[in-house]
């Protein structure tokens, strides 16, 4: 089997990514799911990287898409829509925090105004 | 009987500089002493006016919405031991002679929040594309509702002790009277609502919600409903 440039680098840069990940999670910085998705998806693009026709074929295959090329596009449009919404719940998030914050703040300041 | 010097009024306001004394002046005049001001992060003197016509002021050091500065009312509340709060808005539309009716129906209903409703009674005064927009949004709400509210996005409210405890608003915006009254409803709350008067003026009319912010806050009560479903 004959590797191409991007069948060596993609799993190389994987590899950091699943360590990095591995190291997080025994540092107690993530949780078991979120080690175990991440470790997941470097695995399976891993194995993308190694095997993209077989890979692309299967999926067209399992799904009745056309060609393997529709496949893979839809299968990136689905990532991107994923992503997306872990951006928009870490969005929420953020914006909870921020009004939890300024009421806090609003308050206390409110209370040592009074004291004055 | 509740007494006026048990009620906090709050009001949430945000860049209300221009109007804010008088809503303040009015309030106190029809006898409540305790009036509380939620500065959202204006830019402007709302702040300075509001204290200098006798208002508690508490300000948000950023803009964070209209739900979000309700919020901050309740928590006071909670903060104070108060019993009751009034919630009205900042640009004078309401008139502050109505919070006896809804104190008065808080009594004889027993109930834990009273909503004042500006479609209880017919009112020609009220712009053709505020109606539509109200009677959409009230749909959408009361689809969630066991019961059906004549106005769910009126920012006239009374909540009693109960309802201070209990309510805990997620929504920032202006979907927070919508979001009130499905959790009030959730929680076991009993809800009364009463007819209000409203004057409109073209100052009022800037401050509403358009199509857009219609479409966005229905959007973060769907939101809620799913991310917060208790």
């Amino acid at each position: 089997m004959q590797l191409e440039l991007y069948q060596i680098i993609v799993p190389l840069v994987s590899i950091v990514f699943i360590s990095s990940l591995l190291q997080r999670f025994w540092a107690g910085k993530s949780g078991w799911q979120e080690a175990m998705v991440g470790v997941f998806f470097w695995v399976a693009v891993i194995f993308f990287a190694f095997f993209p026709d077989l890979i692309s074929q299967t999926i067209a295959e399992v799904f009745g898409i056309k060609s393997n090329i529709n496949a893979v596009i839809f299968f990136c449009l689905g990532l991107i829509f994923f992503f997306q919404y872990k951006l928009f719940l870490l969005f929420k998030q953020q914006q909870s925090a921020l009004t939890a914050l300024t009421r806090r703040l609003a308050l206390d300041e409110e209370e040592k105004q009074k004291g004055q | 009987m509740i007494e006026p010097k048990d009620i906090l009024v709050v009001i949430p306001a945000y860049n209300e500089g221009t109007v804010i004394a008088d809503v303040v002046r009015r309030v106190r005049d029809e006898g409540y002493p305790y009036v509380l001001v939620i500065n959202d992060g204006s830019a402007d003197q709302t702040c300075e006016e509001a204290r200098k016509a006798g208002a508690i002021v508490v300000s948000h050091l950023v803009n964070r919405g209209a739900g979000a500065g309700a919020q901050t009312g309740i928590a006071y509340a909670r903060k104070h031991q108060i019993a009751f709060i009034v919630q009205i808005d900042a640009d004078g539309q309401h008139y502050p002679e109505d919070i006896r009716g809804l104190s008065d129906a808080m009594e004889e209903e027993k109930a834990d929040i009273v909503i004042g409703s500006r479609f209880m009674r017919p009112n020609k005064d009220i712009p053709a594309i505020r109606v539509i927009y109200n009677k959409l949004s009230n749909v959408f709400t009361n689809w969630f509702c066991i019961r059906w509210y004549s106005d769910t996005q009126s920012g006239f409210r009374m909540l009693n002790r109960t309802a201070i405890e209990t309510i805990d608003l997620h929504i920032d915006g202006f979907g927070y009277c919508s979001e009130m009254i499905i959790l009030g409803e959730k929680k076991g709350l009993k809800i009364a609502e009463v007819p209000i008067r409203v004057v409109y003026t073209a100052y009022s009319m800037s401050k509403g919600q358009d199509l857009y912010m219609g479409i966005n806050t229905a959007m973060n009560i769907l939101w809620k409903l799913v991310s917060h479903p208790k």
